[in-house]
């Protein structure tokens, strides 16, 4: 026998929460009872693979049963009940949104990717995933097919889109961390981490030949134990692929890979907190990754639905044959025979091969016409194709294995999991009293130390090692400028076909999170928004996705502070227009150590995807020349929580700057109009190290030299020196504009926070900062420029 | 057009850089198809004057580089390619199309082995032009730029062999500065006939003047990029 039995109706609520932690199911007693209910109901007691599949599918990991559950939370707006975070914060703003702007979002929520309109023929489309328990206990097979699957998605999407570009964004711990810092038997230190991940995303992403053009790396010891990894791919398809339905007289095929036994319980693992067993117990859950394999299977699905043969598609992600079968037949019904599936090895029992998360197997719906042209395809590109069952209009899933019927689920109650109910609050703590102006003896050499921090630093060796320029579209590449290694804030690709291309850029402030994450959530959207425009996208055409990493959510302080990222993300995506299209959430990123459980800070990721209206509104970050204005456009202010110079100068207690989110659309709206005017020559999105760091970034070209009075900066809240050079007041940009551009300037940008504010110079090569008429940094941009460029090459 | 040179370019499972090339070639003149090795015959190369082996990971390259796509192409076309060679064709292959020329003994007796960094390197690079006459270089300057992305770009020959190669004109370009550890910095390579060229730089990337990395930069027609005139001089030299 492959499958066996499991008598669970007549045990008690203890005896039932025993046999999910026998079975690693990660279900509750609650949960459980639900389904002793659900078989009791049927008169029949369930098989393990029927219990298996319902485990990954209620787990957190497919069900997403935190951002569902009923929330009492208590936190700056009083005491208040969030009936599901998802449809509270993130779908109704979405739906609000689409209700303003129709006809720009094409598909959100319900497919493996959300769409956006690109032009009238085609969309485009993105999705983040992470893969952060698999990272951390083998980082490069974890990594690997993070990418490796969230490409998938991207296939899978619609009747199959094609992947264009990819982004990876990663949280570490610090990679000059003391091993005997780190308090736990068996957890590898955060540079074998972060040598791993860079090679899986590496090797991946370069093997299926699609551009890694976007990324950020976040170092903080909290990561130390659970590091982060995100991997996001976009897509492109055309507008009449976007829509897949179902019906009951297709074939049912799996196409790619065999299936094995690695990858069993992903989704159910990653649905608990680690351990130091876990680093011994866990590692079957990891997939191993064979990125040849997957490029044999989008160039085959990429040509079937090319030539129109494809109804329905659907990747095998977390829960392998049981989630893509569930999508697929969850309400058509149909046959599912596993003696079909192609193995690796012999000996597979039922539910393994059912619920294997073996990499790079897609599953297709198609007519039963279309099958030997499909067959011809798969030979022409090497690939394997088998026909695993077929749709009925029964409306039943039923899996049969050597003609025993190992799993019978009505679908339409399988989805049901029980609501959860938590407790969360949060309170922000009231900032340290003294908010003077902060002095600096020497903030020239702070400067170039912020400037080598790691939270600055230049990526170049890990961006090096990821082809950005395959498929030959990378307009704005992460290094650019007239040396080719300046920072850009965000990636723009060119679409065949299409005049118009893709920005895709991104966000993360954890640090803010820590003092304020209702303040981060708002922040985080505003500099994701503002990295778009400041590549050229229309502000009027942007999506987001967001992606939650959180440690405990039973811990009410943990999800308070959910609670409220949620709340800033919400209103800043309401005031942007820029809808929430996709995203995701993972849970339970603490770890057990020696000195008790370490949690990391509620960590969101903004992504997002602009478009952008030709390629002349990419100009790229790095200055062009002498002789040129320099303008800030936004206000900056006194306020040091979260900033890179706090965290530096061990300054707590600050406060976290305010996102002013109606100045900054209108900002960013006549930026784009400016640059649509041919006004702008270049420009940086103000960030981490304040207008510092970013005027210096932007000298990296080493085209001219840069005199900034800041004196002439737009402010508020009297911010002194030190807090115009460093702040990190949100929603400001600085831009190199032609001289006798200024009036032009100024007639756009009346009403809003703008002034020029100093000018570039070809006759030297310095980064000049005045205030008073004296000079307080006076810097060879070419030194700073190495400061930063030699941050990270110790270590990667 | 009547007299369209076409160019038939290779594919093998992970080769990934077959659309942009064929669009490059496209854009050069060419007709271009892309025909994955399972679908290849003899006949088809009867109807190319170019045959194209484009940019990826023939196989994975998870044994050296180049090496199963050798094998498979011996076994389906057996010594067509030679041939096809010898009766006037013109062979290209960029980056692993450059390893997999080698390994099929088209090019000059030689290895593309690891970078010495070990590491894969994706970045821009001054080329100096070293063939003369060749047919695709033609209409380049003497040093201009290309990307490059490869982890085994670094080329090695026995004894005094790219020294050599250098002497008699084999060697068709060479790094600017050292980039990955190849012998006499070696870019790219021709055969005796001049007919083949390997190249780990990636022409088809640098198609546009919007391709390059700074956006000052001035191409000599204000709208291609230097990878253009490789496509345009051997479409050029094909349909002369």
């Amino acid at each position: 026998m492959k499958h066996r039995e499991i008598p669970i109706r007549d045990l008690d609520p203890d005896g039932l929460a025993a046999l999910s932690e026998a079975m690693k199911l990660s279900l509750s007693a609650e949960d459980m009872l639900e389904i002793q209910l659900y078989f009791a109901e049927g008169r029949r007691e369930p098989t393990d693979v029927e219990l298996e599949c319902i485990a990954q599918t209620w787990s957190e990991h497919c069900k997403h049963r935190i951002f569902g559950a009923r929330i009492e939370h208590s936190g700056s707006g009083g005491e208040e009940v969030v009936e599901s975070l998802f449809k509270t914060y993130i779908k109704a703003t979405t739906e609000r949104i689409m209700e303003r702007k129709p006809g720009f979002v094409l598909g959100c929520f319900v497919d493996n990717a959300g769409f956006v309109k690109l032009d009238e023929e085609r969309a485009i489309c993105l999705k983040l995933e992470t893969h952060n328990h698999p990272s951390a206990i083998e980082p490069y097979a974890g990594a690997n097919t993070g990418l490796g699957g969230v490409i998938r998605d991207i296939l899978g999407a619609g009747k199959g889109a094609k992947p264009v570009a990819s982004c990876d964004i990663f949280c570490f711990g610090s990679p000059d961390t003391d091993a005997a810092d780190i308090k736990a038997d068996d957890v590898i230190h955060p540079l074998g981490i972060m040598r791993g991940v860079v090679r899986g995303v590496r090797d991946y992403g370069n093997r299926m030949g699609i551009p890694t053009v976007a990324g950020a790396i976040q170092f903080d010891p909290a990561y130390i134990y659970n590091p982060l990894v995100f991997c996001g791919t976009a897509g492109v398809i055309p507008t009449g692929d976007i829509d897949k339905e179902m019906r009951g007289d297709l074939k049912v095929i799996a196409v790619g890979g065999r299936t094995g036994r690695d990858g069993l319980k992903g989704a159910t693992f990653s649905s608990m907190a680690l351990d130091t067993e876990s680093h011994e117990s866990d590692q079957q859950a990891v997939q191993i990754g064979n990125p040849i394999e997957e490029k044999k299977v989008a160039d085959f699905v990429l040509e079937a639905r090319g030539r129109g043969l494809v109804v329905f598609i659907t990747d095998c992600g977390a829960g392998g044959f049981s989630s893509a079968a569930g999508e697929m037949l969850s309400e058509v019904g149909g046959n599912l025979y596993l003696e079909r599936a192609p193995l690796k090895e012999p000996g597979m029992t039922s539910w393994e091969i059912f619920l294997s998360e073996s990499q790079e197997r897609m599953v297709l719906a198609v007519e039963e016409a279309s099958l030997p042209e499909l067959r011809e395809l798969a030979e022409t590109y090497e690939t394997e194709l088998t026909e695993l069952g077929e749709s009925d209009d029964s409306g039943i899933l039923k899996v049969w294995h050597d003609g025993q019927l190992v799993c019978e689920l009505d679908n339409s109650r399988l989805h049901d999991a029980p609501v959860r109910r938590l407790k969360s609050e949060f309170n922000v703590a009231a900032p340290v009293a003294d908010a003077a102006p902060l002095e600096s003896d020497d903030p020239g050499s702070d400067l170039a130390d912020l400037l080598a921090d790691f939270a600055v630093g230049s990526r170049e060796p890990v961006i090096r090692e990821y082809d950005h320029e395959v498929q030959g579209n990378t307009v704005l590449k992460p290094l650019a400028g007239a040396t080719g290694d300046a920072p850009q804030d965000a990636a723009v690709v060119r679409v065949d076909g299409s005049e118009r291309l893709m920005a895709m850029g991104l966000s993360l402030l954890p640090e803010w999170g820590k003092t304020d994450p209702y303040a981060m959530g708002r922040a985080t959207v505003d500099e994701c928004v503002r990295a778009l425009v400041v590549a050229g996208a229309d502000p009027e055409r942007i999506a987001l996705l967001d992606n939650f990493c959180v440690g405990n959510p039973e811990d009410p302080r943990e999800l308070g502070m959910l609670v409220e990222t949620c709340k800033g993300i919400a209103e800043a995506a309401d005031a942007f227009s820029a809808p929430f299209v996709s995203g995701k959430d993972s849970f339970y990123n603490y770890f057990e150590t020696d000195e008790g459980p370490v949690s990391i800070p509620v960590t969101c990721l903004i992504s997002g995807m602009g478009v952008v209206p030709d390629a002349g509104h990419v100009t790229g970050s790095s200055l062009r020349g002498g002789g040129n204005l320099l303008a800030v456009i936004g206000s900056s202010g006194a306020d040091m929580g979260g900033s890179v110079y706090a965290r530096r100068k061990s300054l707590g207690g600050r406060k976290v700057p305010e996102t002013d989110l109606a100045a900054a659309l209108a900002s960013y709206e006549k930026y784009h109009k400016a640059v649509g005017e041919g006004l702008v020559l270049s420009a940086h999105d103000l960030s981490e190290g304040g207008l510092a760091v970013a005027a210096a970034e932007m000298g990296f070209s080493l085209r001219a030299g840069m005199e900034i009075d800041l004196d002439k900066l737009p402010a508020a809240g009297g911010p002194g020196v030190v807090e115009r050079l460093f702040a990190e007041t949100p929603s400001r940009i600085l831009i190199e504009a032609p001289a006798d551009a200024a009036d032009a300037l100024a007639e756009i940008f009346s009403g809003s926070a703008f002034a020029v504010v100093g000018a570039t110079d070809a006759g030297h090569a310095k980064l000049r900062m005045t205030s008073g008429g004296s000079a307080v940094v006076d810097a060879d941009l070419a030194a700073l420029k190495d400061r930063w460029k030699t941050s990270l090459t110790p270590y990667y | 057009m009547e007299n369209q040179p076409h160019a038939l370019l290779l594919k093998f499972p992970g080769t990934n850089c077959d659309a942009e090339t064929a669009r490059a070639l496209e854009a050069a003149g060419f007709s271009a198809e892309v025909v994955p090795i399972t679908r290849i015959d003899e006949a088809q190369l009867e109807r190319a004057q170019l045959v194209v082996l484009s940019g990826g990971f023939s196989y994975g390259d998870y044994v050296m580089a180049g090496r199963l796509a050798q094998l498979e192409t011996e076994r389906k076309l057996g010594d067509a390619l030679t041939a096809f060679r010898d009766r006037g064709g013109y062979l290209l292959g960029i980056c692993n199309g450059f390893q997999i020329l080698t390994k099929l003994g088209l090019l000059p007796d030689g290895s593309l082995i690891h970078n010495t960094s070990g590491r894969f390197i994706c970045r821009w690079v001054e080329l100096e032009k070293r063939g003369v006459d060749n047919p695709f270089l033609g209409g380049l300057p003497d040093t201009f730029e290309l990307p490059i992305a490869h982890a085994e770009g670094r080329f090695v020959a026995p004894g005094d062999a790219p020294d050599r190669y250098l002497a008699e004109g084999l060697v068709a370009l060479t790094y600017g500065s050292d980039v990955n550890g190849s012998s006499c910095a070696i870019a790219g390579l021709s055969d005796s006939t001049g007919r083949v060229l390997g190249l780990m730089p990636h022409p088809e990337r640098f198609l546009w003047k919007s391709h390059h990395y700074d956006p000052d930069w001035e191409s000599p027609d204000g709208e291609w990029g230097m990878g253009y005139y490789m496509f345009k001089s051997i479409h050029d030299t094909i349909a002369a």
